[in-house]
């Protein structure tokens, strides 16, 4: 290792990885900096740091592993399951703390087995953890994109409103706020009067003479009807508009809603907490909960120790790119994420993969490691 | 201590400028020829005029190269970030009238809010394949507003230095953040503004770089006072 500023267990971490059937990879620290921006958003760019090659490509300091994990995986062809592991400096400007520090992680690719593969990268996480930290309880948060979006789905929503909190997931004022207004509508939506000439003509519950109108519009105006939102996209969201300004969530629904975000207990309980509210509430949300079941059954079978997770059921990560398990790690008592990870289905495909890759991974901070294990003596 | 003005160098930001601090007892006067780029005020001592783009003088501000500019209050917060605590807005002048706003397609019916851009931009790579393309050349102002005033973030910036509002129906962005003073080269070009989508009511400015030195000087308070008093 030429790196002098490495933590001190960056040998044995490796070393775990190893034992853990990984196979280490190595990116290169710049990077294209397009896959970043697409996939967390334009916000990144004042975070992450940038320059232009000689052809102007946009590049950047490589923000994180995920994703230059996943594309090395594209471009070389390798076959699927494969699991990875790394460890490296990432380049990142953060509130507090250096804007240069080491991650180290897995990506789990491939594997069709969804809960084996959950249960077996929380379990990795947990182990290198353990070894690093083998004095202090450690603490999993565990939460499920897919039971929530199944229950969002169960309560009888409009899509759109479906869309809206789904987009909210993990961001509790963001959702408390739309929940608020689900309550009670404030505004029922701003329409234009194009909106009120083309409901006046009687269009709106016509879908088909409203694509016909609004592509004539758009070719009138020259306006491409197939560079960006086609006539059939923006008919489609106006229904969906005038639905979404119309509904108000009836009581009973609100408070399964909030019922179901309050869980918060031993992830050993969940199942039977979560059968016992979808039962109570008339949720038919029985796909999500097999998965959901069999995942806790995994995790204990892979001998994984119950006694330090928890499931909360509002707990999501604000990345779009999450679309089943997502989890954290702490040590108790104390606000220091020090893994996070969790499934990402659709990410292989957006960045380019042929076939549906199944993945499932997670990273450490080992900056954050080091100062608990610091603690810890 | 020598206090500089960076002025506007050509057109109407130049004359309304110039006249401004006419009317304000400091007429300014070119260095050597008319088209000099240096220039000075009439029996004040101490005051030298440079004449720069009004971009320029954004940026010589945030740096403190200059004292005091005159500019369009959007170049100064687009071109600095934390605006407020590197400069002050002293004086609002009245004139270069300009809202920053953001424009979509007259016939995106559905889309008349902030709120439903962002239900458009969350499912836009699902159904389109990719990104809700922005062009503009105001990437920060469109951050702060998009990000941090409306929680979205799932868009990319296409930088656009001209035309701009042409964008859209070339097909080389979906949407525009842009200036517009009357409206009418938007209408011309089918877009609309959102209902509560202007970002910034610009306008020129008397702006003032926060120096520590401006502190009980004198000459700073009367050229305050003086531009204030001619409004």
């Amino acid at each position: 290792m030429p790196l002098i500023d490495l933590p001190g267990f960056a040998g044995d971490l490796l070393a775990d990885f190893e034992r853990r059937n990984t196979l280490r990879v190595d990116t290169p620290v710049i990077q294209p900096a397009e896959p970043f921006l697409d996939m967390a958003g334009e916000d990144l760019r004042r975070r992450i740091f940038m320059t232009e090659s000689e052809t102007g490509e946009s590049l950047c300091l490589r923000p994180e592993f995920t994703i230059p994990v996943c594309l090395r995986h594209i471009e070389t062809a390798t076959g699927t399951p494969q699991r990875y592991a790394y460890l490296g400096e990432v380049f990142r400007q953060r509130r507090d703390g250096s804007s240069e520090f080491y991650q180290a992680g897995i990506e789990d690719l491939g594997d069709p087995d969804t809960a084996a593969a959950d249960a077996r990268v929380v379990g990795d996480a947990l182990f290198v953890l353990s070894n690093r930290l083998p004095g202090e309880r450690l603490k999993v948060t565990l939460g499920d994109q897919s039971v929530f979006e199944a229950v969002i789905a169960a309560c009888g929503l409009p899509g759109g409103w479906q869309k809206r909190l789904i987009h909210a997931f993990g961001d509790q004022k963001q959702l408390d706020r739309l929940l608020a207004e689900l309550a009670d509508p404030k505004s029922p939506g701003v329409f234009g009067h194009d909106v009120e000439r083309v409901a006046a003509l009687g269009m709106l519950d016509d879908e088909e003479r409203l694509v016909a109108h609004i592509g004539e519009t758009m070719e009138a105006t020259g306006y491409s009807t197939n560079a960006s939102r086609s006539p059939r996209d923006i008919a489609r969201r106006l229904k969906e508009k005038v639905e979404l300004a119309a509904t108000r969530l009836d009581k009973e629904a609100l408070a399964v809603m909030r019922a179901f975000l309050a869980l918060d207990l031993p992830l050993a309980d969940a199942p039977a907490a979560l059968h016992s509210f979808a039962g109570k509430a008339r949720l038919r949300i029985d796909d999500a909960l097999e998965l959901f079941d069999a995942r806790v059954a995994a995790l204990a079978l892979a001998g994984a120790d119950p006694g330090p997770m928890r499931y909360r059921a509002a707990f999501g990560r604000p990345l779009d790119y999450y679309t089943g398990l997502v989890f954290e790690i702490h040590v108790e008592g104390t606000p220091a994420v020090l893994a996070g990870g969790g499934r990402f289905d659709r990410l292989l495909t957006l960045l380019g993969a042929r076939e549906h890759i199944p993945a499932v991974g997670f990273s450490l901070w080992l900056d954050r490691i080091e100062q608990a294990a610091g603690r810890e003596k | 201590m020598t206090v500089t003005i960076a002025l506007p160098s050509k057109g109407r930001m130049k004359d309304e400028s110039s006249a401004i601090f006419e009317r304000a007892g400091m007429r300014i006067t070119a260095v050597g020829n008319d088209r000099s780029y240096r220039g000075r005020v009439e029996g004040v001592e101490d005051v030298e005029i440079t004449f720069l783009s009004a971009s320029e003088i954004a940026r010589e501000i945030g740096s403190g190269a200059v004292d005091f500019g005159v500019t369009g209050e959007d170049l100064v917060r687009e071109g600095l970030a934390d605006a407020d605590a590197r400069v002050e807005f002293a004086a609002r002048l009245g004139f270069g009238h300009a809202d920053v706003v953001v424009a979509v397609p007259e016939i995106w019916y559905d889309v008349d809010t902030m709120a439903d851009l962002g239900d458009v931009a969350a499912d836009f790579r699902a159904r389109h394949g990719r990104r809700l393309a922005i062009a503009t050349k105001y990437w920060r102002l469109t951050q702060q507003f998009f990000s941090g005033s409306h929680g979205i973030q799932l868009y990319r910036i296409v930088e656009s230095l001209g035309a701009t509002e042409g964008a859209p129906a070339s097909g080389s962005a979906d949407i525009i953040v842009d200036i517009t003073s009357t409206g009418s080269t938007l209408k011309a070009n089918h877009l609309k503004i959102l209902s509560d989508g202007v970002i910034l009511r610009s306008e020129a400015c008397l702006v003032r770089a926060r120096k520590a030195e401006h502190g009980g000087n004198p000459l700073i308070d009367r050229i305050l006072a003086a531009v204030r008093s001619a409004l």
